[in-house]
């Protein structure tokens, strides 16, 4: 049995977590990079089907079901925890290597989970070991920002679970399968509960609020798994719920909006992961199969060009120590390596033609244009511009280009965080020019041919014009030292209040009944040590003062004798 | 910028539209494929929107202090 678990990826990257710590820290790095790389193996060569049954209660759980959607799902999430790997193989941080890893064990435990309660335990295992890579950053803002990061995700846990309960006790299966579009409460818990870790608004504010704060590595992991493994259930489970239609719609602007008012180089990021999302969560919702290939295919390249980024502005911190737009400036020329990885990125996901994300993008966009759904079709294509916008244009140029603005250092950056952005930017390109290799993989065959003169002429046209407003108005974009406020503001902002309500005020009183228990116990025991005192209290007679607690000297001798003839006779009748 | 960027990004867009007025010019799958030139302009027209409605709105509320959640 134990034996049996060993053929779970997801097992297998725990397992790592725990182990990591047998090792010696010089091999450790290596070890980091080998157990994802093993899982990796694995996800490739299992056969479909339901491979591992466990009896669990009067259950039977399925922690193995393989078929196209969880492989592909499963190699880029091995895949992109081997290029995480390799970016952090410097650092020689135990926790944070070893939460990465149960993290990504997490992702893949989602995967391939067949049942509701195998896929709530891996969904949880991810929260809990994500929240440390926010907290490894060991600054005040991180230490507050992972709480909150925490609390947020076990409440979303707290809304699937309600839902899968609901679900199990209304009848529906344990097993994980499509759910009719049907609002009932069990459907609406779980939705929420997904769509939390999918970051729609109004629930998706602990990304832009954690991503930022998190380790520069750590942020590498965060941006490939938590999002899309809930992008996965929710193909998984609500394909074809028109309701996603919109919501993803208003993802794609919601986060657009926001990207291009942040000042701190990941919140843009963040932010356009929740724009990224939105192009998927509205692929989801029209659910005909081209609509899920291109829901899956641009997860797939999201992943590899979101982390990429990721990494180019972890670099970019790594080597100034800043993360703030206004703070930044005029140093392209010192890592031109990295600026060129980072507009490979840049350009993949704002759709550029051989690049990754043109061919996932096309789909989806084909995916609506089948469905003749025109007025998606062009605030998706608003949102491309707001993405080429903050993240091709914005970023790049206020970071590495415009004038400086401050003085800082710009050190130098470890070669395997290089060798780990070259991956990643090559994963870029080659999927790009052969989106077979990924086509292939998807869990609907299909025929989609993303290269036709329509996508040309339609990106080309977009791309330039983006470029030119963004050069005449660019001067209109926020580079100031400010926060956006979002939908955190809602528990960060009376959290004052709360604390004082619910934990101050409490405490206070807790505290007063303390001291005045305390004070009664002191009196009582004061008392006890000599009731007569209390009972009979000194009196004065004829001008001498009698105590009531004393005798006087004969007294005392008479009751020493009567005491003494009591332990003689005592001793007498017991001997 | 320099003025063969300008030139490259002129030949990219004229470019796009030989091929937009001759092998698409009968292509009609949306309404506004029958609007010349419509990508560019989405583009161009969409650009100004987002930067403007994002500054106002940043403006109105959503820009803050950065000590905002401290004070």
């Amino acid at each position: 049995m134990m034996l049996e678990l060993l053929s779970v990826p997801a097992v297998i990257l725990i397992l790592g977590a725990f182990v990591l710590p047998l090792i010696p820290e010089r091999f450790r790095s290596i070890a980091f990079i080998t157990f994802p790389l093993v899982a990796l193996v694995m996800v490739w060569t299992m056969p479909e089907g339901n491979l591992l049954q466990v009896p669990f209660a009067s259950y039977e759980l399925d922690l193995l079901a393989v078929d196209g959607l969880s492989r592909i799902f499963g190699i880029i999430f091995a895949l992109i925890t081997v290029i995480g790997g390799v970016y952090a193989f410097h650092i020689k941080d135990l926790g944070q290597q070893s939460s990465a890893l149960a993290y990504a064990g997490g992702a893949l435990g989602v995967t391939f989970a067949g049942d509701f309660f195998t896929l709530f335990i891996f969904w949880e295992i991810m929260a809990a070991a994500s929240s440390y890579l926010i907290w490894a950053r060991e600054t005040k803002e991180s230490a507050k920002a992972g709480m909150r990061y925490l609390l947020v995700h076990i409440f979303g846990g707290g809304l699937l679970f309600t839902g899968i309960l609901l679900h199990l006790s209304s009848g529906g299966s344990l097993y994980i399968e499509s759910i009719e579009p049907a609002y009932t409460a069990a459907n609406i818990f779980m939705l929420l509960g997904v769509a939390l870790n999918t970051a729609v608004p109004p629930l998706h504010a602990w990304l832009a609020d954690a991503y930022p704060k998190a380790t520069i590595t750590g942020a590498v992991f965060m941006c490939a798994l938590t999002t899309k493994s809930a992008v996965y259930v929710m193909i998984r489970l609500f394909p074809g719920w028109e309701i996603l239609i919109w919501v993803g719609v208003i993802m794609a602007i919601y986060g657009t909006i926001y990207a291009l008012l942040a000042n701190d180089i990941r919140e843009i990021l963040a932010y356009s992961i929740i724009s990224q999302i939105g192009y998927m969560v509205t692929a989801i919702g029209i659910g005909t199969e081209l609509a899920l290939n291109g829901a899956t295919a641009h997860a797939f390249n999201h992943i590899i060009y979101k982390s990429l980024l990721f990494m180019a502005a972890g670099a970019v911190i790594h080597a100034t120590g800043t993360s703030k737009l206004s703070e930044m400036g005029g140093f392209a020329k010192k890592m031109p390596l990295i600026v060129g990885l980072y507009m490979i990125g840049a350009l993949s996901i704002s759709g550029m033609p051989f690049l990754n994300g043109f061919v996932s993008k096309t789909m989806i966009s084909g995916a609506l244009g089948d469905a003749h759904l025109e007025w998606p079709i062009l605030l998706l294509l608003i949102a491309t511009i707001g993405t080429f916008l903050h993240t091709g244009l914005k970023l790049p140029y206020f970071t590495w280009f415009a004038e400086k603005k401050t003085d800082f250092e710009v050190s130098s950056i470890p070669t395997n965080m290089k060798v780990a952005m070259g991956l990643g930017a090559l994963f870029c390109i080659l999927f790009g020019v052969a989106p077979q290799l990924l086509y292939s993989q998807l869990p609907y065959p299909t025929d989609f041919q993303p290269f036709s003169i329509y996508n040309f002429v339609e990106m080309t046209q977009i791309l330039v014009l983006a470029f030119v407003g963004f050069w005449f108005l660019k001067n209109h974009l926020n580079i100031s030292s400010t926060i956006s406020l979002d939908t955190d503001w809602f528990y960060r902002r009376p959290a004052g209040v709360v604390r004082t309500v619910f934990v101050e005020f409490p405490n206070n009183l807790f505290g007063l009944a303390e001291t005045f228990s305390l004070q009664i116990a002191d009196r009582l025991s004061g008392l006890s040590e000599n009731p007569i005192k209390v009972l009979l209290p000194s009196f004065v007679f004829s001008g001498r003062e009698i105590k009531s607690d004393g005798f006087t000297a004969s007294m005392s001798a008479a009751l020493a004798f009567i005491l003494f003839g009591f332990i003689v006779a005592a001793l007498f009748v017991l001997l | 910028m320099k003025n063969w960027h300008w030139i490259a990004l002129g030949i990219l867009l004229i470019t796009s539209l030989i091929l937009e007025f001759t092998y698409l010019a009968d292509y009609a799958s949306h309404w506004w494929n029958h609007v010349p030139a419509f990508y560019a302009l989405w583009g161009g027209l969409g650009c100004a929107a987002l930067i403007f409605i994002s500054k106002g709105l940043g403006k109105i509320f959503i820009l803050s202090d950065e000590d905002y959640y401290d004070a």
